[in-house]
Parts: structure tokens; sequence; C-alpha cells
């Protein structure tokens, strides 16, 4: 594979499009059955049996600090994975597979550098379509980060 | 020898007596020549009297006419009021019939005004007829009142008839004693005559008999001026009949004008009453038609009624169908679901291999495509289940709406079927309505057919009674004149009544000459005074005789009384009349009460009259002009009942005027009676003084 363009998988949350590296995604999966941890974040839904593997699922939209929505048919639990860290992000929509040249892709805005940007990779444009290019690490990163009172304190 | 003496006494006395003949035999030629005359005047009286009594007899034969007349025009106007009572019951069964159509054309219509209008001048007139009963009524006892009076009258002719029974009784009496004079003077003359050889007993018998001839003949004159006032008193009683007939006859005028009155009033009944027997017959086409459209309305009414009962099935099918095609598209929502997860699952399914097939890189290219065309055919098929999933949703709400206005037709079409299940009943109802109106129409036309019957009968009547009202001016005329034969004759009587007093005084003059030559002759009174016992004698005999002769009187005095009981059946007649009179009086008063119902009744039923229909309209127009027919027919009624009851009266006052004549026709008779004794006392008187001479 040509290192100039990447395959992502494109979700959505909020009626806003993101993109995350297909590489980072292990699986894709329906919301069946989440365990609920007890002393969790609010953004923690609790624990799923996938595999054989027991992982965290996040609900993106609390972690985003949207509004929590209902599950329905559509929404989809996607596993990323770094190093040996398996995280599950509860998203509204996931159902395309997209190739986006690197060229497409611009950084964040300066304006929103500040808060948002440390979570994004970059702006991509598919057509008339604006995709968000989330950095997995950091969103893993900040789930490790924050901790009970921070959440409590931030939110 | 004794013959010899009496036959020298006698010779002795003509000689003593020859100027006393002298002057006797000069009186008797005069009183002989008075005779004569006083015959002839008896007998030409006699003459005048039959043609007095053929008068009389002429009268009455005219009289009994006039009361024919009478009775028979009386028995035409009961025959009237019988038609009269017959109009009256029929208006009252027409009336009754309208009324009772009246509710039934209330039942069956709206409206009902103009009819109420029509009953209440129906009710009007009814009261108007039972003010004229009560009149009828009061008439009644009117009549009754003058029956009784009539009955009086009657009563007074028995007494009447009974005392001049008693009169005649005591005029046989005189008769007796008159007739007993006379044969006494008879047998006394004869007793003289077989002793004509003894001068002096002649002489005195003679003279005694002068006397008696004397006092006879005064008896005479006064029996004559006795005459005289009796023709005084026929004259009077003449005149007063006369005076009675022409009022008699100025009634029988007014009579034939109150019965032309009634014609021109029962020929204007009739033509009412024909004039409801047409608008009856207009109800009647009327009441068919409204009677046909009620029924082909409700032939109409049936059909829609079957053919709502048809849409309301379909309707009920329909709503069925549409309940299983919402089922069935609910199924097709699950089915779609289904489809949808399927959808999604394949989507999954791609993108895992999808994801998969980039780690593996090269190699994985083929399968990444297979992977894409997968997700491809997913979502093709999610959004074909959307799309099919959107049409059954539209589908869905298609079916509820349908199902909403299946059940909304349902009830609609329901509401139809009852609402027109009701006209239905209520054309029943107003079918049932116009049929009674139809039979009461008929009644009506039944009631009027009797009335048309009637009416010509009570025309016919009063043409009768108009005729006999003629027929009574006519005999009234032929008696005004034979009376005034009868004042003719009278006036002869009086005539000759005053020629005989006159020849009378004379006589009384002679007969005191005569007396005074008799006076010489008073010598032989004694021997006159043998005579005398003589006469005693034969008197006994005609005693006798006389005693047969009062038997007679005494058959006429019985025949008298027989008389007076008849008068007294005819008062207990009048009594009976009365009593009917009351009845009828009693009768009328009854119905006078039964019309009081009626009102009642009439004033009810227009409390219930409140609507009629459109085409019912027409029917109470008819009835109002029946109506106001019917109230024209009460009118004339009213007209001829008046009519009546001055025919009533009018004949009433002729019976009376009747009843007079009769009375004084029976004093004429009385006096004709006595005068022709008088007269035939006098003749005789006459012949026993000729024989004397």
């Amino acid at each position: 594979m040509p290192q100039d363009r990447e395959n992502y998988i494109l979700f959505k949350l909020g009626g806003t499009s993101y993109a995350i590296k297909s590489n980072d995604v292990q699986q894709m999966e329906m919301v069946e059955h989440i365990t609920p941890v007890p002393n969790a974040p609010s953004f923690v839904e609790g624990l799923v049996f996938l595999r054989g593997e027991v992982i965290p699922a996040i609900n993106l939209r609390v972690r985003f600090g949207f509004e929590k929505i209902e599950y329905d048919i559509k929404t989809r639990i996607i596993v990323v994975q770094r190093g040996n860290r398996k995280v599950g992000l509860i998203v509204d929509n996931a159902r395309e597979f997209v190739v986006i040249p690197n060229d497409v892709i611009t950084p964040p805005p300066e304006a929103i550098s500040e808060l948002s940007g440390q979570y994004l990779e970059g702006v991509a444009t598919l057509g008339d379509r604006l995709v968000l290019i989330l950095k997995i690490d950091e969103v893993l990163n900040l789930t490790d980060r924050i901790k009970p009172e921070n959440i409590e304190g931030g939110t | 020898m004794a013959v010899k003496k009496e036959k020298q006494k006698v010779r002795e006395k003509k000689n003593l007596d020859d100027n006393a003949i002298r002057s006797r035999n000069v009186s008797s030629s005069r009183i002989k020549e008075y005779a004569l005359e006083i015959e002839r005047s008896g007998n030409e009286l006699s003459k005048i009297n039959s043609r007095l009594k053929e008068g009389k007899e002429l009268e009455v034969r005219k009289l009994d006419d006039v009361i024919k007349g009478v009775n028979e025009f009386t028995t035409v106007v009961k025959e009237m009021e019988n038609q009269l009572e017959s109009i009256a019951a029929s208006a009252e069964e027409h009336t009754s019939s309208i009324n009772e159509m009246a509710a039934s054309i209330e039942q069956v219509t709206a409206s009902m005004v103009s009819l109420t209008t029509s009953i209440n001048e129906t009710a009007a007139s009814m009261t108007e007829i039972s003010a004229s009963i009560k009149n009828v009524a009061e008439n009644a006892q009117e009549m009754a009142t003058s029956t009784a009076q009539v009955t009086t009258s009657i009563n007074e002719i028995a007494s009447s008839i009974k005392h001049v029974s008693g009169e005649a009784d005591s005029f046989v009496t005189s008769i007796n004693e008159t007739a007993s004079t006379i044969d006494e003077m008879a047998r006394s003359i004869q007793s003289v005559a077989a002793n004509a050889d003894d001068l002096s007993s002649a002489a005195d018998e003679t003279s005694s008999s002068i006397n008696e001839m004397a006092a006879s003949i005064e008896e005479v004159s006064a029996t004559t001026e006795n005459l005289a006032s009796l023709v005084e008193q026929i004259s009077a009683s003449i005149e007063q009949t006369a005076r009675s007939i022409q009022s008699v006859a100025s009634n029988a005028e007014r009579i034939s004008e109150s019965a032309s009155s009634s014609a021109s009033a029962s020929a204007q009944l009739d033509r009412s009453i024909r004039s409801v027997a047409n608008l009856s017959k207009t109800a009647d086409e009327i009441t068919r038609r409204a009677a046909r459209d009620a029924q082909e309305g409700g032939i109409t009414i049936e059909k829609s009624i079957q053919a709502l009962l048809k849409i309301m099935e379909t309707m009920k099918q329909s709503s069925n169908v549409i309940r299983d095609m919402g089922k069935r598209s609910s199924e097709i929502g699950s089915i779609i679901n289904t489809i949808n997860l399927i959808a999604e699952r394949t989507n999954l399914l791609s993108l895992n291999a999808s994801i998969e097939a980039a780690r593996a890189g090269e190699a994985g290219r083929g399968f990444a495509v297979v992977a894409e065309e997968i997700r491809n055919l997913a979502e093709r098929a999610a959004k074909a289940t959307s799309e099919i999933a959107n049409i059954i949703k539209g589908f869905q709400e298609v079916t509820q709406e349908a199902v909403i206005s299946t059940n909304e037709g349902l009830k609609i079409a329901e509401e139809g079927s009852s609402l027109a299940e009701d006209a239905g009943k209520s054309l029943k109802k107003i079918l049932l309505g116009i049929e009674e109106t139809a039979q009461l129409v008929n009644q009506i036309s039944t009631a009027t057919n009797e009335q048309l019957t009637a009416g010509q009968n009570l025309v016919n009547e009063v043409n009768v009674v108009s005729n006999q009202a003629k027929q009574i001016a006519i005999s009234t005329s032929e008696q005004t004149r034979t009376v005034q034969g009868m004042v003719q004759i009278s006036g002869q009587i009086r005539r000759i009544a005053q020629q005989v007093s006159q020849a009378m005084a004379e006589q009384a003059k002679a007969s005191r000459d005569i007396m005074k030559a008799a006076q010489n002759t008073s010598t032989y009174a004694f021997q006159v005074s043998k005579a005398t016992k003589e006469q005693a004698s034969g008197a006994n005999q005609i005693v006798q005789a006389m005693e047969n002769m009062r038997k007679g009187t005494n058959v006429i005095a019985k025949a008298m009384a027989e008389q007076a009981t008849a008068g007294e059946e005819v008062s207990r007649e009048a009594v009976r009349v009365a009593r009917l009179i009351e009845s009828i009086s009693k009768a009328m008063n009854e119905q006078a009460t039964a019309v009081n119902q009626v009102n009642t009744a009439v004033e009810n039923m227009r409390k219930q009259a409140d609507q009629t229909t459109r085409a019912m309209s027409e029917q109470s127009r008819a009835m109002k002009d029946i109506s106001t027919a019917t109230e024209n027919i009460t009118k004339q009624i009213k007209l001829i009942t008046g009519a009546n009851k001055k025919q009533t009266e009018l004949s009433l006052k002729i019976n009376e005027f009747i009843s007079e004549i009769r009375r004084l026709h029976e004093t004429d008779a009385q006096v004709v009676h006595d005068f022709t004794s008088i007269v035939s006392n006098l003749v005789e008187k006459i012949k026993s003084v000729d024989i004397f001479m």
C-alpha cells in the first residue's frame, strides 16, 4: 500500500463525521450487552465481552461533552487497539470504509487547537463532506489520565 | 022545556045585545083583515127564515172547508217540522263527521289553523242552532198555553151549551103553557059552538073569548117585539161574523206571504246543500290524491331503507378488509425490521471484513473488493427497506383513515336507515289518518245526500203549504160573499119585522075596541065560567098532549147534554195535546243539551288541532268551505223555522177566529130556532083567531 494515502473507518457523532485509521481498529460490533462498572466515570458505560476479551466501553458522546442518546440498531462499538490496550468507543453510527489521500488532510485551525486540537490530527474534505480525523492516542490517553476526582471537577 | 026556556033566554039576550053584536061584527072584520096580513107576513117570514137557514148552511159548509184547509195546513206544517228535524239531525251528523275529521286531519297533518277556525264557526253555528231550538221550545210552551186557553174556551162553550139546554127547557114549558091556553081556547070555542042555541051562554063565551083573544093579541104583540129584538141580535151576530171572516182573510194572506218566504229560504237551503255535496266530492278527490302520494312515498322509503341496508353491509365488509390490511401491513413492518437488522449486520460484517483485508495488505485486496461490494449491496438493501418502511407507514396511515371513515359511514348509514324507518312509520300514520279522513268524507257525502232528499221534501212541503194557504184564502172570500148575502137577508127580515110590529100595533088597537064591545056582554060572565069548567076538563087532555111534546124537547135537551159531553171530550183532547206539546218542548230542551255537549266536544277538538302538511292544506280549505256551507244551511233552517213559527202563530189565530165564528153561529142557530118557534107560535095563534072569528 503506498504511503501517500491511508484507510479510515468513518463514524458519526452528533451529526459530525469523524475518521479513525483502519489499522487502529480491531473490530466493530453492535451494542448488545454492557455490564456497568461501579464507581466509574460517567462516560464509561461499562464492560463488554468480545472475542474472549473483557473490554471497557466509553460513550464518546459523553466523553466529548455531547448529549447522551438511546442506543439503536445503528449504534456501534468500535474496538480500537494501541499496543496491548483495547477500548470500545460507542458511536452513533459507523458504516463506511474509505481511503483518504494525505494531501486532502489539513491540520486543525489554530483557533481550536487549544481545546479540541489535542484530539484532532487534521480535517479532511471528501467531496463536499468535512471529516474530522481523530488522534487515537490522545483519545486513549485522555481515558487513562482522567481520574474520577478530575472528571467531577472537569464536568 | 029546558030548551025552550033557554031559547027564550037567548032571544032576550039577543035583543039586549044587538048593538054590541053590531059593533063586534065591525071589529071582527077588521081583526080578520089584520089576521090575514099577519098570516101573510108570517109566511113571508117563514120563507126568509128558510133562506136564512140556507145561507147559514152554506156558510157552515164553507167554514168546514176552511177548517179542513187549516187542519191540512197544520198537518203539512208539522210534516215540514219533521223534515226540518231530519235535516237538523242530518246536519248534526254532518257536523260530528266534520269534527271527527278535524281530529283525524290533526293527527295526520300540521297547521290545522284554518280547520280550527272552521270548527269555531261550526261551534258558533251549533250555538245558534241551540238558541233556535230554545226558541222553538219556548214557542212550544206558548202553544201549550194557547191550547190550555182553547181548553178553557171549549169548557165555556160546553157550559154555554148546558145553559142553552136549560133555557130550551123553560122555553118548552112556555110552549106548553101557550099550547094549553090555545087548546083551552079552542075547546071553549067548540063548546060555545055546541051550545049555539044557548045565546046567553054563547054571549058569555064570546065575551070571554074576546078577552082571551085580546090577551092573546097582546101576547102576540109582545112576542113580535121580542122577534124584532131577536132580528137585531141576528144582524149584530152576522156583522160580527163578517168582521171575523175578514180578519181570517187577512191572516190567510199573511200565511201566504210567510209560506212564500219559506219557499225561497228552502230553495236557498237546497242550493247550499248542493254546494256542500260538491265540496265533499272535491275533498274526497284530494284525500285520494294524498293517499296515493303517501303510498308512493312509502314505497320509495322502503326502497331507500333496502339500499341503505345494502350499503351498510358492504361498508362492514370493506371495514373488515381494511382492518385485515392494517394487520398485514404491521406484519410487513416487522418483516422490514428484520430485513433492516440483516442489512445492518451485513454492513457491519463487510466493514470488519474490510478492516481485516486492509491488515492483510496486498493479499487482502480482492477480499476488500468483495467486502466493498457486499457493503454496497447491504446499503442498497437498507435504502430499499427504508423506502418500503415509508410506503408501509403511509399505507398504514391511509388504512387507519379508511377504517375511521368506514366507521363514520357505517354510523351515518345506520342513522339514515333509522331515519328512513321513522319516515316510513310517519307515512303509515299519515296513510291511516288519510283513510280515516276518506271514511269521514264518505260519511259527510252520505249525510249531504240525506240532506238533499230532506231539503227536496221540504221544498215540496212548503209548496203544499203555499197551496193550502191559497185555498184558505179562496174559501174565506167565498165566506165573505155568503155573509154579505146574509147581511142583505137580515136587512129584509128587519124590515118585515117592523111591518109585523106595525100590524100588531094596529091589531092591539082593534082588540081594544073589541074589548069595549065585549064589556057589554060581561053580564054573561057566569055562563062563561061554566064553559071554563068544561075547558078545564079539556085542558087536561091538552096537558097530556103537551107532556108528549115536552118529552120531545127533553130529547133535544139530552142531545144538548151530549153536545156538552162532546165538548168536554174535546177539552180532554186539548189537554192531551198540551201534554204532547210539553213532551215536545222537553225533547227540544234535550236537543239543546245535546247540542251543548257537541259544542264542548268541538271545543276540545279545536284545542288538539296543531299542525298540518302542505298537501293537507287544500283539504283544510275545502273543509272550511264545507263548514261555511253548513253554516249557510243552519241559517236557512233558522229562516225556515222562523217562517214556520209565524205560520203556526197565524194558524193558531185563524183557529181562534174560527172558533169565535162557531160561537157566533151557535148563537145565530139558537136565535133562528127561537125565531122559528115564535113565528110558528104566531101562525098558530092567528089560525086560532081565524077559527074563533
